[in-house]
């Protein structure tokens, strides 16, 4: 495969990327507003957002986890703009990334489900882009 | 032409990086107007719950303030929670701000789930603690060390230090942490708790209304309590009816 070829086929895969972690900001910045300012957020679908969210889970020396959730979602935004514009070789260093990214998802929806037994609907969809993020740099592994 | 193409993606990462600091500092400015009450939250379901005549709790109380403070701040706290850790402090700061014109009551929740499976001897480790007259220095050093001793498989030698630094008889302490006043007390607490559809921690009540977490913020809080104070200023003093009994000062 010629790199321009390689670079045409990452693109489209780094397009997908881009727009799942825009949906990842902004649920982890909804997320770390509630934190500071401390209001109960809306919870229909599951219940549990207030036992999740409160939970000795929640927060890393009084720092939210949806802080850092938010730190990640927008490093891996940035180097899939970055890759979506040429820069092929950050591609594999998103990958890196998101696959540490979905264990760590993994492992809190393990938490949800076993240890605080309650689920919070927007870990929960954090946890789905994660999982995605991860699927489509898998796919344009595959799929090159 | 491409020097330009290689700063857009730099610019887009730019303008996305402000989006989300002022999308978040935006949100964070709403925070301060009334939220919407989501349905099904414990916020709603206490409109229906008589707090007067619910199960009245351990008696006495552990609390703060004269039992003739017009205005009652009563919270249900479970030792291992984060949020209850940093809301407490605040409400004994407010409380003794007002000195005898506001009492708080401490009530026991240790939530039943896996992830603070310490919370419940937390709170018979405070009750033992009470028993010997440090009820709130054994809250605070719990609340302070809640990271240590959340996570471990026993707490009991972590409990028996703070204790220890405290200055507890500590066989005493140890011997009430699993006998059964401590334990009935703190089953009590909860059983009030329940009785409430209290379903979170903190669950913060001010003069029996369940206030939405952000009024436990210092200032929101003062304005709450200033205006019930307003409205029974020309009202004779109503003692907290079940909780007013107070077990220390």
């Amino acid at each position: 495969m010629n790199e321009l070829t390689k670079t045409t086929s990452f693109v489209k895969f780094a397009v997908i990327a881009v727009i799942l972690s825009l949906g990842g900001i902004a649920d982890a910045v909804y997320l770390t507003v509630h934190h500071y300012t401390g209001e109960q957020v809306p919870c229909g679908a599951t219940g549990g957002c207030e036992m999740v969210l409160s939970s000795a889970y929640a927060t890393v020396y009084g720092i939210p986890l949806a802080f850092f959730g938010a730190v990640a979602y927008f490093t891996a935004f940035s180097l899939a703009v970055l890759t979506s514009f040429g820069n092929v070789k950050l591609w594999n260093l998103f990958g890196l990334q998101v696959t540490l990214m979905a264990c760590f998802s993994a492992w809190l929806v393990y938490l949800q489900a076993y240890q605080i037994q309650e689920f919070c609907q927007y870990c929960l969809v954090s946890a789905g882009i994660c999982f995605s993020l991860f699927i489509t740099f898998a796919a344009s592994k595959i799929l090159k | 032409m491409s020097e330009k193409k290689s700063s857009l993606p730099v610019a887009i990462i730019g303008v996305v990086l402000l989006a989300a600091v002022g999308g978040g500092a935006w949100l964070y400015s709403q925070g301060g107007k009334p939220p919407v009450k989501p349905a099904g939250t414990n916020a709603n379901k206490t409109q229906n719950i008589d707090y007067n005549t619910a199960s009245p709790g351990a008696e006495p109380a552990w609390s703060k303030g004269s039992n003739n403070a017009s205005v009652v701040i009563e919270e249900f706290a479970d030792l291992a929670c984060p949020q209850c850790a940093k809301v407490t402090p605040i409400l004994h700061e407010v409380r003794s701000s007002y000195g005898d014109k506001v009492k708080f009551i401490f009530r026991q929740f240790p939530l039943e789930i896996p992830a603070h499976k310490n919370a419940y001897d937390a709170a018979r480790a405070a009750e033992a603690a009470g028993m010997q007259g440090k009820f709130w220095e054994m809250e605070n050093i719990l609340f302070k060390n809640q990271t240590l001793w959340q996570p471990v498989a026993d707490p009991r030698p972590l409990f028996e230090d703070y204790a220890k630094q405290i200055g507890l008889n500590v066989e005493q302490m140890k011997t009430d942490m699993i006998g059964m006043p401590a334990t009935l007390r703190v089953d009590a607490d909860k059983k009030r708790g329940k009785a409430l559809d209290v379903n979170s921690t903190p669950s913060v009540y001010l003069s029996g209304k369940l206030l939405e977490l952000k009024d436990t913020a210092s200032e929101n809080l003062k304005k709450l309590i200033d205006a019930e104070l307003a409205k029974n200023s020309s009202a004779p003093a109503v003692p907290a009816t079940n909780a007013s009994s107070s077990a220390s000062q």
